[in-house]
């Protein structure tokens, strides 16, 4: 707060150059325009459709790929060198593959997210599996539980805390895989919108979307954390 | 109802337990009395297959359904209720839902824990956790009862409290009981046989002791009995003949 009203000022007393670093008030302005702007909720739509299929999918994946390698050792070594990898390097370098690949469409910027969101989610699965508690799987097993009994009871719970102690970073991820798709070549998205501000030279409508794409992303978390909560109530119940 | 012969338990190498022998009969309570690393919490593994013996063999009277085995820690499914926790192996041998649920609620009742089903492992006290644990093994309605030290990490007052308790509990219902302890006076007071383990590795049998001890018992009367002290007297030497820890084993 102290910080805009300082920033307000010295944009007032015009010690800040404007085209650099408009005013919050020019910044809330652009806002404003942007929000009565239709073709901005084309904008916005593409770039939540994008993040979101690119997250559903990578849980998805990420989570099909971590039980498979944890269950077949074969696939564990075929999967992990090929993640340690992925995750290994900036993964958003990918993106100009993936739009030689799959077009300057939704495709190339889901493409993205997924990848980002699958390696994550795939190492939380794959490792916890592996850090199971075992005294649980002997508890389960001397009460007479099978494998299916062990997979429902103890591998799915504990899979899930993994899974959601990662969701938060896993929306972070899907949507800087759509922005970032959108940034390198695309017609649509905040990203393409951001990219125009830039090539125009435009800083209050380049600050209004990082501000917007902020705020989304923290709406986001908020909802990431009550369902978090929600599945894990056995850990953050009133103790 | 169980015996074990010629028993022999490593990973390669240096076995943990060598050549035991030893027979649970009907109705009786047995004690397997050890110091530390005597590889007592392996011979219960083997009992019930959790670990493969290199040698020697198993022989139960019982179904394995019918066994029922108490853990050291009381590692409760965390994500589950108390209830859902008391619940789960009466479902895994077919029970519907809601009944398994009720008969579970029972069983805490039965415990003192009537009113918490629905609490979480992480919302109890360790002592009331051990309950919840003692009520899921009892719940199966088990004919041979597996202990391993179950009240180890328990305060004193808890401790001799549930001691008594499942004391009760196992001469009302005439269980068969296999108790894995490191604590002399326990075992004396609530066995009918002792079975001394000698310091692993390659731990063995070293002494069988019978408890002349008239049943039903309190732990306070056993400790008064004109039998205790001496029996007393006779494992403490036996264990003390053991080269190391010996008397650091059986502080409590």
């Amino acid at each position: 707060m102290v910080l805009l009203a300082l920033w307000e000022t010295l944009s007032r007393v015009g010690w800040l150059d404007p085209f650099y670093a408009p005013s919050p008030a020019a910044v809330g302005r652009v806002i404003g325009t942007l929000f009565a702007d239709p073709d901005f909720w084309t904008h916005l739509r593409a770039t939540f459709v994008a993040a979101f299929a690119g997250l559903l999918g990578g849980l998805l994946l990420g989570v099909l790929l971590g039980f498979a390698a944890a269950l077949s050792p074969l696939l564990a070594d075929l999967l992990e060198p090929v993640m340690i990898l992925l995750n290994a390097i900036p993964r958003v370098i990918l993106a100009p593959l993936f739009v030689i690949w799959l077009g300057i469409d939704l495709a190339s910027k889901v493409a993205l997210a997924l990848i980002l969101v699958t390696v994550l989610i795939f190492f939380a699965v794959y490792g916890g599996i592996k850090e199971v508690d075992q005294r649980l799987v002997e508890r389960v097993r001397t009460l007479g539980g099978g494998r299916r009994v062990l997979i429902r009871e103890v591998y799915v719970p504990s899979v899930t805390a993994w899974v959601m102690g990662n969701l938060k970073i896993a929306v972070g991820f899907a949507f800087t895989g759509a922005v970032v798709g959108e940034f390198v070549a695309s017609s649509r998205g905040l990203g393409y919108l951001l990219q125009f501000a830039q090539s125009t030279y435009n800083a209050a409508l380049t600050i209004a979307l990082i501000v917007l794409i902020m705020a989304f992303v923290l709406v986001l978390f908020a909802a990431a954390e009550r369902l978090e909560r929600h599945l894990l109530r056995w850990r953050y119940g009133p103790g | 109802m169980l015996r074990v012969r010629g028993l022999t338990v490593g990973f390669g190498g240096e076995p943990i337990l060598e050549d035991i022998d030893l027979e649970v009969r009907a109705g009786e309570f047995v004690s397997l009395l050890g110091p530390s690393g005597s590889g007592k919490t392996s011979i219960l593994r083997a009992v019930t297959g959790l670990l493969h013996a290199r040698e020697g063999s198993v022989e139960l009277d019982v179904d394995a359904a019918h066994v029922g085995f108490l853990f050291q820690d009381d590692a409760l499914l965390p994500w589950r209720t108390a209830r859902q926790n008391v619940a789960l192996g009466l479902r895994i041998r077919g029970a519907p839902v809601e009944e398994a649920e009720r008969r579970a609620d029972e069983w805490l009742g039965s415990l003192g824990l009537a009113g918490l089903g629905g609490r979480y492992p992480r919302q109890l006290s360790g002592g009331q956790r051990k309950r919840v644990a003692i009520a899921q093994v009892l719940a199966l309605e088990p004919r041979l009862l597996l202990m391993d030290e179950p009240f180890a990490a328990l305060d004193a007052i808890v401790r001799a409290r549930l001691t008594q308790e499942l004391l009760g509990w196992v001469e009302r219902e005439h269980l068969t009981v296999l108790l894995v302890t490191h604590d002399l006076e326990e075992a004396i007071a609530a066995s009918d046989v002792v079975y001394v383990l000698s310091q692993g590795p390659r731990a063995s049998v070293k002494g069988r002791y019978e408890v002349a001890i008239e049943r039903p018992r309190t732990l306070l009367e056993s400790h008064r009995h004109p039998a205790f002290a001496p029996l007393m007297t006779r494992l403490w030497d036996d264990l003390s003949g053991e080269p190391v820890a010996a008397s650091a084993t059986l502080a409590p």
